[in-house]
């Protein structure tokens, strides 16, 4: 009885201060193929939740649901409401623009613009806002900044972005969705084309933005979920197996399986 | 045992690797000889037509390069008409037939339902495959009648308004820069849309999904992300197209009117450096005959100079985005 009335209400395990991202029974289709079966969970502000799982658990399709990224292709659908400060986004009605301007993303290889590093940050900002000249400045150096990059660009902004390293382009990407003034961050595995180094200082910043913004990262590294999340959601196979406290997940899962995966005996 | 076997394999190696070496020293020397041979061909090519077109190229000081006349009673040649129609055309060409090639790209790219990708994008490959002088048919006997019809229209809308009016205005004959330049759009039309094509969908997927995260539009993602991104393909296909306009023949020699004139009408009859040589080719002996080949060699040089601002163009750019 009492193990029944914990299975229900595991996924949803409370967490402390106040829920962002309400998730509520969301299924995935991609083409006919059911890819989330039923996922629910309340992702807190400002914190870090890291989303770990094997490959093909559909971390990812669930990351690419808060912004409603997927909707770019067709034959894929969403079903179930995904709450952001009360607000279902998968409602047609929910505005597309305010919807990105409030959720950011960064993908796993880093992409910058074909642009110079300045227009990189500033091409998205002026997609939502008319700034003067030295706001945009002023705008872009804050981004610039947050991500940690600004020492390292600030006498190239006028060259291009590509000139720039694997992990320097990485935290420009972070640099270019952080200039929005996004209240989210999504993550896409954001380290798994870096070197330990990059990966490192990727991590870091992770950890200073969250005073900030509320941060969801899917990652295949645990040790990386480990060391940057608040808390953790293990995902199998199109659904959400635990969620809770990260420290729980990985020192006494509830469930065998998160301890079968977290313990590396399968994924 | 062992080391008596060891010594031979060491020799076979030795021998092996020479063998390589010479094999690719030899495989060097014939793809550097293709190479050159295409540069000797082109060297010889531009020398011969130099050569052929001397009498009217050094004969009379810059005559040739600076007068619009063309009388071969006189022997009196000037080669503006035939570069002023050549460039009119080939521009009207491309100003109707890139906007096209790019909406046709980005619908087979992006928005296009996946089964009708492949049957759009044959069609497009067989309109490459018709031969000039179907579509130099097609265009006196469909298309000049057309436009005989439509021009009086143009006359009176266009042609009235200020600057580019004069472009308009004119007798409503068909035959013209403007229906040349339409043939021409036709023709060009798949080399651009293709290349075009081709080179869109090697966009890195994340790359679009990166700008449409940030909140851009589809036509944001084209316009700032897709385009420059794959901007130097893009102006080498615009090129590609160009190039073929330039040196078109039978289909512009059907519909462009023949006639030395340099005027402001897009609706006059023109010539152009090939249909010019098409044209007259037969009767000219002499100087007439110097003069024909003389324009040859000037297609070349147009063709050079179109290309060399295509390059300093493409330098421009990236120059602006910080490359």
């Amino acid at each position: 009885m009492n193990d029944l009335a914990a299975a229900v209400a595991a996924p949803l395990a409370s967490v402390d201060g106040r829920t962002k991202i309400k998730v509520r029974d969301v299924h995935f289709y991609y083409n006919g193929f059911h890819a989330l079966k039923g996922v629910s969970m309340d992702i807190p502000e400002k914190q870090v939740t890291a989303i770990i799982g094997p490959s093909g658990c559909g971390k990812s399709t669930l990351l690419r649901i808060f912004n409603r990224i997927y909707a770019i292709y067709p034959k894929l659908e969403a079903k179930g409401s995904i709450e952001l400060d009360g607000e279902n986004i998968l409602d047609p009605g929910y505005s597309m623009n305010r919807l990105r301007s409030k959720v950011g993303m960064v993908f796993q290889k880093p992409v910058p613009f074909p642009m110079t590093i300045f227009e990189n940050v500033a091409y998205g900002i002026r997609h939502h806002e008319k700034l003067s000249k030295s706001d945009m400045e002023s705008r872009v150096e804050q981004a610039l900044r947050s991500s940690a990059l600004w020492d390292e660009v600030k006498d190239k902004l006028k060259q291009n972005a590509l000139g720039l390293s694997g992990g320097q382009q990485q935290r420009l990407c972070i640099a270019r969705a952080i200039a929005l003034k996004p209240e989210v961050l999504l993550l896409d595995e954001p380290t798994s084309a870096l070197d330990p180094i990059a990966t490192s200082r990727i991590e870091q910043l992770v950890e200073e933005l969250k005073s900030e913004f509320t941060i969801v990262i899917v990652t295949h590294n645990m040790q990386q979920a480990a060391r940057v999340s608040d808390y953790t959601a293990f995902m199998y196979i199109g659904e959400l197996i635990e969620f809770g406290n990260t420290e729980k997940i990985f020192t006494k899962p509830d469930k065998k399986q998160t301890e079968d995966y977290i313990t590396g005996r399968f994924g | 045992m062992q080391v008596t076997s060891a010594v031979p394999l060491a020799r076979d190696i030795d021998r092996r690797a020479r063998a390589d070496a010479r094999h690719d020293r030899i495989f060097h020397r014939v793809l550097k000889f293709c190479a050159l041979l295409v540069l000797a061909t082109l060297l010889g090519a531009a020398l011969s037509t130099l050569w052929g077109g001397r009498e009217v190229l050094f004969g009379h000081g810059l005559h040739f390069l600076t007068s619009d006349s063309w009388n071969p009673v006189e022997d009196d040649y000037g080669a503006l008409a035939p570069i002023f129609g050549t460039l009119v055309t080939s521009l009207i060409a491309l100003v109707i037939a890139v906007p096209i090639s790019f909406g046709v790209a980005i619908f087979l790219t992006e928005i296009a339902p996946t089964w009708m990708r492949g049957p759009v994008s044959a069609a497009i490959e067989l309109l490459a495959g018709i031969p000039s002088i179907i579509y130099g048919m097609w265009g006196l006997f469909v298309f000049v009648p057309f436009m005989a019809n439509i021009e009086p229209a143009l006359s009176d809308t266009l042609g009235n308004l200020p600057l580019i009016g004069k472009l308009f205005q004119g007798p409503p004959l068909g035959l013209g820069l403007l229906t040349a330049g339409i043939v021409l759009a036709v023709m060009i039309l798949p080399f651009i849309s293709s290349v075009m094509r081709e080179v869109f969908q090697t966009v890195p997927t994340r790359l679009k999904e990166s700008s449409y995260a940030l909140g851009s539009t589809t036509w944001e993602v084209l316009w700032d992300i897709v385009l420059p991104y794959t901007r130097s393909a893009v102006i080498g296909g615009i090129f590609l197209g160009l190039g073929r306009a330039l040196g078109e023949t039978m289909a512009v020699t059907f519909v462009l009117g023949n006639s030395y004139n340099i005027t402001a009408s897009l609706l006059m009859p023109g010539t152009s450096i090939s249909s010019s040589i098409a044209n007259e080719f037969n009767e000219a002996v002499g100087v007439h005959r110097s003069a024909l080949i003389a324009l040859g060699f000037l297609l070349f040089v147009v063709t050079f100079v179109v290309l060399l601002i295509a390059r300093l163009m493409l330098h421009q750019l990236a120059k602006r985005e910080g490359k």
